[in-house]
């Protein structure tokens, strides 16, 4: 039986004056990869930055409808608590890393706030490390001189060393080799096999949908589709406007 | 070669008080990228708390607390009571036009305000008139030779040593430090680690005004006479030393207060004592052109 962790009902956002969400909804349950397919300036990561609760003027302002995590607002919460209490995190787009630290040094910030044991930290290094070998082989070294594929995976196992069982990527993709890109998605499935829930923002469409369960399509502050990605890749409007004929 | 040896301790002594002021400076710009002009001020209101403190235990009636015992009293209620000014000021002035994003142009002027907030409010509160600092410590003095060295002066320099060496420690090793060193390179994604932005800032604030607190009661002990001016100079001083150290690097802040208190030291020793100033900043302006980022600092690229 599914149950249902992230709830977006008939979400309206602002930046300044100008509304950039005009209502939508959607939803993503426990242990499931969603992904929100769009054109660049649908609302994909505007979607994503609200959800994450990060203030103005980097994020937008709520006006109307509702953001709620397992049955909870999440209007109230501040961006520092969703990760370290609800363990809801965005891997946001650029993958903002902290370059002047290095590779150990940013995953070990990562854990600030975490309030479980030694044990269990010392555990997700392992994973982080098994997952991604060569952030092992550069763990010293200043992120800032890792490939846009390394620093991309970098930003994932941040999310994973926070302890985070709900990860929200913003075009993780991008500028990536495409080996890289494989490598990327193929640890993801693997996080997703063990419980991770995913919520995936693409212009790749293609990619995307072969990696979600399901999906959403977003034009212009709206949904306009929606269904599993085995049907919106047979859609012939999707297809036409999203994956290339 | 005495004489050296008595400069080469003289300035050790100097130079540790720019250092101690040096490093509030580079912690906060080190994180908010906000030169905090009122600095210099907050050590002055140290050595004023250091005064009222001092003055109020051993007015104790009934106690007569030894000195030593005063000083151990002092030193860590000076420190937090300062820490409390640094932190109220971040509170009242600089956190209110963070929320509402200010240009940091703004931010440094306030910072200039305040400071002259805490002077002039000193100046209402407690009057011109200068005040003597009590003497806490028996004072002790080994001579070796023509050299001589008193317990504070000691204690001045195991001071900065000692506050260097946990600074330090923290940036370099600690979770919160490495949170001060990644919010000037990536604010916006703190909390996205779970990491309250303002809590990394206000202990920011908190380790620089409570050195800088320290600083003022090793001060008021070393130089008895308080005045609400006393922070001005100094404070700019320090600020200068920062920079040339490399501004945001607190291994710059150390180096930049002793090298500026090195040259006050010998400059005097060899010419009339009114050039102090005249060489000792050109000697900082040559650095500069040479590396204008500082000893220690490197060109921060600008993030897209």
């Amino acid at each position: 039986m599914s149950e249902r962790l992230l709830e977006i009902k008939d979400l309206k956002v602002k930046y300044g004056n100008i509304e950039a969400l005009h209502g939508i909804s959607f939803h993503v349950d426990r242990g499931e990869i969603v992904t929100l397919i769009g054109a660049n300036g649908a609302g994909k990561s505007t979607t994503l930055m609200s959800i994450s609760r990060l203030p103005p003027p980097e994020a937008p302002k709520v006006v109307a409808g509702g953001i709620f995590y397992n049955g909870e607002s999440l209007l109230g919460w501040t961006p520092d608590k969703i990760v370290s209490e609800l363990h809801l995190i965005l891997v946001p787009e650029g993958r903002h890393i902290f370059g002047n630290l290095t590779v150990e040094e940013n995953l070990k910030l990562a854990t600030y706030a975490r309030k479980d044991t030694p044990q269990d930290i010392e555990r997700d290094y392992q994973r982080v490390y098994s997952l991604f070998p060569r952030l092992a082989e550069r763990r010293k070294q200043q992120s800032e001189s890792l490939s846009g594929g390394e620093q991309q995976m970098l930003a994932v196992s941040r999310a994973l060393m926070a302890g985070c069982t709900f990860i929200m990527l913003d075009e993780p993709s991008m500028g990536l080799a495409p080996l890289l890109m494989y490598d990327m998605f193929r640890a993801l499935k693997e996080l997703n096999k063990e419980g991770m829930t995913i919520l995936l923002i693409e212009q790749n469409a293609n990619l995307a949908l072969k990696f979600a369960d399901r999906g959403y399509v977003i034009d212009t502050g709206e949904i306009v589709a929606q269904g599993t990605s085995a049907e919106l890749m047979e859609d012939p409007e999707v297809k036409k406007a999203y994956l290339g004929g | 070669m005495e004489a050296l040896f008595q400069n080469i301790i003289n300035a050790l002594q100097w130079g540790s008080f720019y250092a101690l002021i040096a490093l509030g400076y580079t912690l906060v710009y080190g994180v908010l990228l906000l030169i905090n002009f009122a600095h210099g001020d907050i050590f002055m209101v140290g050595a004023y708390i250091a005064f009222g403190v001092s003055v109020f235990v051993l007015g104790v009636q009934g106690l007569n607390l030894p000195g030593w015992a005063v000083l151990a009293l002092g030193v860590p209620l000076t420190m937090i009571l300062t820490a409390g000014v640094g932190v109220t000021l971040e509170r009242i002035a600089y956190r209110p036009l963070r929320r509402k994003g200010a240009h940091r142009l703004y931010v440094v002027i306030t910072a200039l305000m305040c400071g002259l907030i805490l002077e002039n409010g000193n100046l209402a509160l407690l009057g011109a008139s200068r005040k003597k600092f009590p003497e806490l410590m028996e004072k002790t003095v080994w001579t070796l030779g023509n050299v001589s060295v008193t317990n504070l002066k000691v204690l001045v320099i195991f001071a900065a040593f000692a506050v260097f060496g946990i600074l330090n420690f923290i940036v370099t090793r600690t979770r919160i430090g490495m949170a001060m060193r990644a919010i000037s390179y990536d604010k916006f994604a703190i909390p996205l680690m779970g990491i309250p932005v303002d809590n990394i800032i206000v202990f920011t604030f908190v380790l620089g005004s409570g050195f800088a607190g320290l600083a003022g009661m090793l001060f008021a002990m070393s130089y008895p006479i308080l005045e609400p001016y006393m922070g001005a100079l100094i404070g700019w001083k320090a600020f200068i030393a920062a920079v040339v150290g490399g501004i945001g690097d607190i291994r710059g802040a150390f180096v930049g207060g002793f090298l500026l208190g090195f040259i006050e030291i010998l400059v005097v020793a060899f010419f009339p004592s009114t050039l102090r100033d005249l060489i000792a900043f050109s000697i900082l302006l040559v650095i500069l052109w040479m590396k204008p980022t500082g000893l220690f600092g490197v060109a921060r690229h600008q993030k897209i």
